[in-house]
């Protein structure tokens, strides 16, 4: 260990980043390739009675057309492929925005233009695309990955009639869309029956199992396919799942014979990836009048599909914050005629806005401060208990949380309100069966190999610290590969479960490879180390010496030219997922006169278990805030109740937060390993900061205000 | 600063008689080869000049990235939205998916692979980096396009100032304050 775990390191791909030399997916350059650009449909429910293509075929450049009627025939993949259907196999139309033609031409503008000219007609049945239009049709859906839909603990019922207290009120939040910067993209490169793809994938692996699906009939392999993603233009739970464009390219390149590359446009991306569906919820809140709560009784209603019955934006906090001992949830489901839903970045804070925002309620109706009502509520024991207390003091500390009058408009400053609010973060993290392979060369130098992805959040920079301080190596000297289905598998970078997957396997492997070498040091005549037993052996900086002897020294350099080979280790580890937690406190100031509001200050605490990098950990920290805010004050996007179409599918109406929308965020972290994690005591992290933020910006709100707003987004106009 | 740079985005050039207005306004007359409306134009890029085959409708951004394999310039939305594809056009930024290639002869263009000499880093890359201005990075060549053109118009007085004018580039992993650090520091080593 040379204490470079856990230091802010500068991350190790700044430099490809900052100078444009970092190839994404639609960076590379295939010889021969040509261009896809997919036509969608018009209506959102009915068939396709009439398709004409002899225009498009007409126009300049266009190498193939097809249809459902021409399309290869493919096999529908399951998890994580979440349509239920593959589009272009038949006429029937299930969402507006589906694919009902793919256009490949030599030039993009070719294509693109070409695909204006494809004749569509529909019959056409009237869509449902609001969840207020079905309420009645709520469901129970069938479990999810094996994870049951209502969950019940004590008598909630009975407790919540029996309580003190309570607080009955419903919430919700509209459908919203991930929009990474990078669009979705896909390059199929086929060489007789093996198929390369230039993905934009958050989870290669997963991607890899999807198209060897969808081409077994082919008689294609899961060895066949190579998915190579080495950077990733942003996913936020977008690029998980593998979606139609990506199977409808590559059988059209298969079919045409030639590469063809595919960029979704950013109004394709509204209905192509998945969104946060849109959810209603039914919070039931039972407590004593000390604010012990007795009863939860929460139920949420998701928009679903007629193909699909996933919930993704489930109810942990609900179940497992705080300690409650009778909860009913219940996770229901409403089919209409739109997209799919996904994971989108932090999926639980749909359900989490409304506990946390509740839990605001109960305080106030209680006159208890709402920082002690949840230290009051927490577990006595489990990691749910375990540093959240120290969370909430550092943060309120920092905060100045104790000069709060808690009576609402009773803070002013010059014409604006002043609101200080206040939630529990929270999220469930999930680790994915992950390796790592090492090779250290008969330069001395190390080389990484995992097939997981580095997505913004740090992959590359930290595995490379855990691997450097492992071999007591100069970080400079430690190489660090990813995102190619040639390297050993390794985690779906979402669910917050890259670093706790990845960590042990990398650091596991680093240790075998130091004590390889080392073992090759004291074995060998020639070696200043001959004879000195292996365990008394350190390595620091790239030097090995006997501990304590600092001048009787060999090199990994030396030692591995000495040898001639390279020495190649594989590492593994098992992780479990769990929790992490966090206290966020929000200030808003709100103009009266306009009913303007902004966020002018946030300040967050957090127990991720031992932080890895503390530069990259703020970076999830105001990332996922600045989501917070997205979620509390504008992101939402707006489905015409009568075509089902998203209306404002781009980035001019569909708002997502600017940087003049962004206060500064100070973060703390309580920095204690977890016991219970193998990653060197790291959990995972990333989506926990945000997933209380638009609670406690609610909270705010209402303090400054006297209004209490439960209904996302907090537009202008619910202010007025 | 050249008279065509504002008055015709890509957008209201499409929607008028395209080639024609287009060309008219051009600095230098482009060797039009009439070959199914492809014009030979010299683009000059990053001190460059470089010989290239378009139609009248490729976007800048288009043929930067499809044409002279100039990929470090991201595409984003294709409609001025984001940012991502922010480039320096004489000294100004622009975004280059709003305006026609065939515009831009004559100009001299500056993208991110045009900032660093040799290995030497421009102050604002060593900027973004020293501040751990950017995350997934897709939108960070836009961004740094940007945060030159901020500094030289003189737009980094205050951190207010910096998040106004930086906020025509959106950066969805919201390393925002990070960005704003980043354009404060180079701004102070940056003689203008």
């Amino acid at each position: 260990m040379t204490g470079l775990v856990g230091r802010g390191v500068a991350r190790v791909d700044g430099r490809a980043k900052v100078t444009g030399a970092a190839r994404y997916a639609a960076d590379n350059e295939v010889t021969g390739v040509l261009h896809g650009h997919l036509v969608l449909s018009t209506v959102a429910r009915g068939e396709i009675t009439e398709i004409d293509t002899s225009a498009a075929l007409a126009q300049p450049g266009v190498v193939a057309v097809y249809t459902h009627r021409d399309m290869p025939r493919l096999t529908l993949p399951s998890f994580p492929f979440l349509k239920g259907f593959l589009p272009l196999q038949d006429a029937r139309i299930h969402h507006n925005g589906q694919p009902v033609a793919y256009v490949v031409a030599e030039t993009l503008e070719q294509a693109q233009e070409a695909a204006n000219h494809v004749r569509v007609r529909y019959r056409a049945e009237r869509p449902t695309a609001h969840l207020a239009d079905a309420l009645g049709e709520a469901f129970l859906p069938r479990p999810f990955r094996d994870r049951p839909n209502e969950f019940t603990r004590g008598d909630a019922a009975a407790a919540l009639k029996a309580a003190e207290v309570r607080i009955e009120q419903d919430y919700t939040s509209p459908t919203m869309h991930h929009n990474p910067i990078e669009p979705h993209t896909s390059t199929a490169v086929w060489n007789g029956n093996s198929l390369t793809l230039y993905e934009s994938a958050q989870g290669i692996i997963f991607t890899r199992g999807v198209v060897a699906k969808a081409f077994e009939g082919f008689g294609v392999r899961l060895e066949d396919v190579r998915i190579i993603s080495p950077y990733l233009g942003g996913g936020f739970g977008a690029k998980g799942p593998t979606w139609p464009h990506t199977l409808i390219n590559a059988a059209a390149a298969r079919a045409i014979g030639r590469p063809v590359k595919v960029v979704l446009t950013r109004a394709q991306m509204f209905t192509m990836n998945g969104h946060r569906a849109e959810y209603r919820r039914s919070l039931r809140i039972g407590a004593t009048r000390q604010g012990v709560l007795t009863a939860i009784v929460d139920t949420s209603t998701g928009q679903l599909t007629r193909t699909e019955e996933s919930i993704f934006n489930t109810s942990d906090s609900t179940l497992n914050l705080y300690a409650c001992p009778n909860v009913h949830v219940r996770q229901m489901g409403i089919r209409l005629d739109l997209p799919s839903s996904s994971y989108m970045r932090s999926p639980e804070t749909t359900a989490h806005f409304g506990l946390e925002t509740a839990m605001d309620e109960l305080a106030h109706e209680l006159g208890i401060d709402p920082v002690e009502l949840r230290i009051r509520n927490l577990p006595a024991t489990g990691n749910t208990g375990n540093h959240l207390q120290e969370c909430y003091r550092m943060a309120a500390k920092a905060f100045g949380w104790a000069r709060r009058d808690p009576r609402p408009r009773s803070m002013r400053d010059g014409n604006e309100y002043v609101g200080w609010g206040v939630a529990t973060e929270t999220h469930t993290y999930s680790v994915f069966p992950s390796s790592a392979g090492l090779t250290v060369g008969v330069d001395g130098r190390a080389t990484l190999r995992a097939a997981t992805q580095e997505i913004g959040t740090g992959t590359y920079t930290v595995i490379t610290q855990v691997v450097a301080d492992g071999l007591g190596m100069p970080i400079e000297h430690v190489t660090t590969l990813l995102g190619d289905t040639t390297y050993p598998p390794a985690s779906l970078s979402a669910a917050s479960a890259t670093m706790a997957s990845v960590i042990g396997p990398a650091s596991h492997a680093a240790q075998s490879a130091r004590d390889a070498v080392i073992a090759l040091a004291v074995a060998d005549p020639r070696s200043p180390l001959h004879g000195v037993p292996a365990q008394d052996v350190v390595a620091e900086r790239g030097y090995l010496f006997p501990r304590g002897d600092r001048g009787r020294r060999d090199t990994y350099h030396g030692v591995m030219s000495r040898h001639g080979r390279p020495v190649e280790v594989t590492g593994s580890k098992q992780n479990t997922g769990g929790r992490s937690h966090g206290a966020v406190f929000v200030e808003v100031r709100f103009d009266p006169r306009l009913a303007a509001l902004r966020v002018s200050r946030v300040v967050a605490a957090y127990d991720p278990g031992r932080v890895l990098n503390h530069r990259t950990a703020h970076g999830q920290v105001i990332g996922g805030v600045t989501w917070g805010i997205g979620f509390a004050l504008m992101e939402h996007t707006v489905v015409d109740r009568n075509t089902a179409r998203v209306v404002n599918p781009n980035l001019s109406t569909y708002l997502v937060p600017v940087c003049a929308d962004t206060p500064s965020v100070e973060s703390f972290f309580v920095d204690r390993p977890a016991e219970d994690s193998t990653a060197l005591g790291a959990r995972g992290f990333g989506e926990t900061p945000g997933t209380g933020v638009p609670a406690a910006i609610s909270n705010a709100i209402f303090h400054a205000t006297g209004r209490r707003l439960r209904d996302v987004p907090f537009t202008q106009d619910k202010l007025l | 600063m050249t008279p065509q740079r504002s008055a015709y985005t890509r957008r209201t050039v499409l929607k008028s008689t395209a080639a024609a207005t287009a060309v008219t306004h051009l600095t230098s007359a482009p060797a039009i080869a009439d070959d199914g409306g492809t014009s030979e134009i010299t683009l000059s890029v990053n001190g460059q000049r470089h010989r290239v085959a378009v139609e009248p409708r490729v976007t800048l951004l288009d043929a930067l990235r499809e044409r002279l394999g100039l990929t470090g310039t991201k595409k984003g939305c294709d409609r001025g939205e984001c940012g991502a594809c922010t480039v320096l056009v004489d000294g100004e930024r622009i975004k280059s998916c709003l305006t026609l290639a065939v515009m831009r002869q004559g100009a001299e263009i500056t993208t991110v692979e045009g900032l660093a000499r040799g290995e030497e880093l421009h102050p604002v890359q060593e900027a973004f980096i020293r501040r751990d201005a950017f995350q997934c990075g897709a939108c960070t060549p836009g961004q740094i396009m940007s945060a030159v053109a901020c500094i030289n118009e003189g737009h980094t007085g205050s951190e207010a100032e910096i998040r106004e004018w930086m906020s025509g580039n959106l950066c969805r992993c919201a390393a925002y304050q990070n960005i704003v650090a980043a354009v404060a520091d180079a701004a102070k080593e940056t003689p203008r």
